[in-house]
């Protein structure tokens, strides 16, 4: 069994010294891999990522990240990332990567992601070139999302996002912000290269559980939703892979 | 020409959300005569009073009252089993 810990939003600033350390005393006896769904800052700045990344540091288990649109807000997203690369977190855009847990391969892709809406009401590239740009960005960042799940030589597979892919993890929201909050793109590209975790951020006033219109679930770890430190998963691999795990069988 | 007073709230919202002291978009604001009514969820402590501070600075003559909930994050009790 995999025990995957995550949580998102955790929007560190002035005055968030302390604000994660405690929870996280005793994160690596009860999980096996930390992920991060983005918005971990507030402006996106260096002097906030660095008070989270002071507090990651030294966590003994694997730490597993994407951006959000929060840490985009100042344009230091490379500074914020690096910073926490440098604190032992594996920042992802458009990539996968995959930890070895005990003889059972975790592949993670992860994204930021992007708005648009969902099915039966999702915005096109067309008109404005800020509309062009808008679902364009959606649509490029989703398809690299499928090719990095596609890529991912894994047991089980993990899609890490800030925005939503479904509507179902924003009941709470209101109905007017939905287009913001995520796109039914990103649930096309986990349900067509397959996966057996969705987690994201971004949707505070959301709801927890949901799953993809294939069934896969996705769980919104929203730090203001979920109200906890973070919040644990656990994944069964296949009963083969656990065998050979063991050194039963190859 | 003074603002319509069914515009103010948004305009709080807004810069309170665009105050880099802040930069806290989940904030809800009402105002009820000179009476502002914030609530929401914050980080932490400090910035629950910094709200108070910045909203305070934008409304001179306001009665602030802030009703921000600080959001725990302590650790989980249980695990899900999701597969």
């Amino acid at each position: 069994m995999i025990r995957i810990a995550a949580v998102g939003d955790l929007h560190y600033g002035e005055g968030s010294q302390g604000i994660l350390k405690p929870g996280l005393e005793h994160l690596p006896d009860r999980a096996d891999l930390l992920l991060l769904a983005g918005d971990l800052t507030r402006r996106g700045k260096p002097e906030e990522v660095q008070v989270l990344a002071d507090e990651l540091r030294g966590v003994s288990i694997p730490m597993i990240a994407v951006l959000g649109n929060h840490d985009y807000h100042s344009g230091h997203e490379a500074e914020v990332r690096r910073l926490l690369e440098g604190a032992g977190v594996r920042v992802l855009e458009g990539e996968g990567t995959t930890v070895d847990l005990e003889g059972v391969r975790v592949g993670i892709a992860g994204t930021k992601g992007f708005g648009g809406g969902f099915r039966g009401a999702h915005g096109s590239d067309f008109g404005e070139p800020e509309m062009k740009a808008f679902v364009g960005h959606t649509k490029m960042l989703s398809n690299r999302l499928a090719r990095a799940l596609a890529g991912l030589d894994a047991d089980l597979r993990i899609a890490l996002l800030h925005y939503s892919p479904i509507e179902g993890t924003l009941e709470g929201e209101r109905l007017e912000i939905y287009p913001f909050l995520g796109s039914y793109l990103m649930a096309e590209a986990v349900d067509n290269a397959g996966a057996d975790l969705v987690v994201h951020g971004h949707a505070h006033h959301g709801t927890e559980k949901g799953r993809t219109p294939a069934g896969i679930p996705v769980r919104n770890v929203a730090q203001p939703l979920i109200r906890h430190a973070y919040n644990i998963y656990t994944l069964n691999a296949h009963r083969e892979v656990l065998a050979a795990a063991a050194g039963g069988i190859s | 020409m003074s603002e319509p007073a069914d515009y103010l709230p948004d305009r709080i919202r807004e810069q309170l959300f665009h105050d880099p002291r802040v930069a806290e978009q989940d904030l809800k604001v009402d105002v009820k005569e000179h009476r502002v009514l914030l609530g929401g969820n914050v980080s932490s402590i400090q910035l629950r009073h910094t709200i108070t501070e910045v909203a305070q600075e934008l409304l001179p003559g306001y009665e602030i009252v802030n009703e921000t909930t600080v959001v725990p994050a302590t650790e989980p009790e249980d695990e899900e089993p999701v597969s």
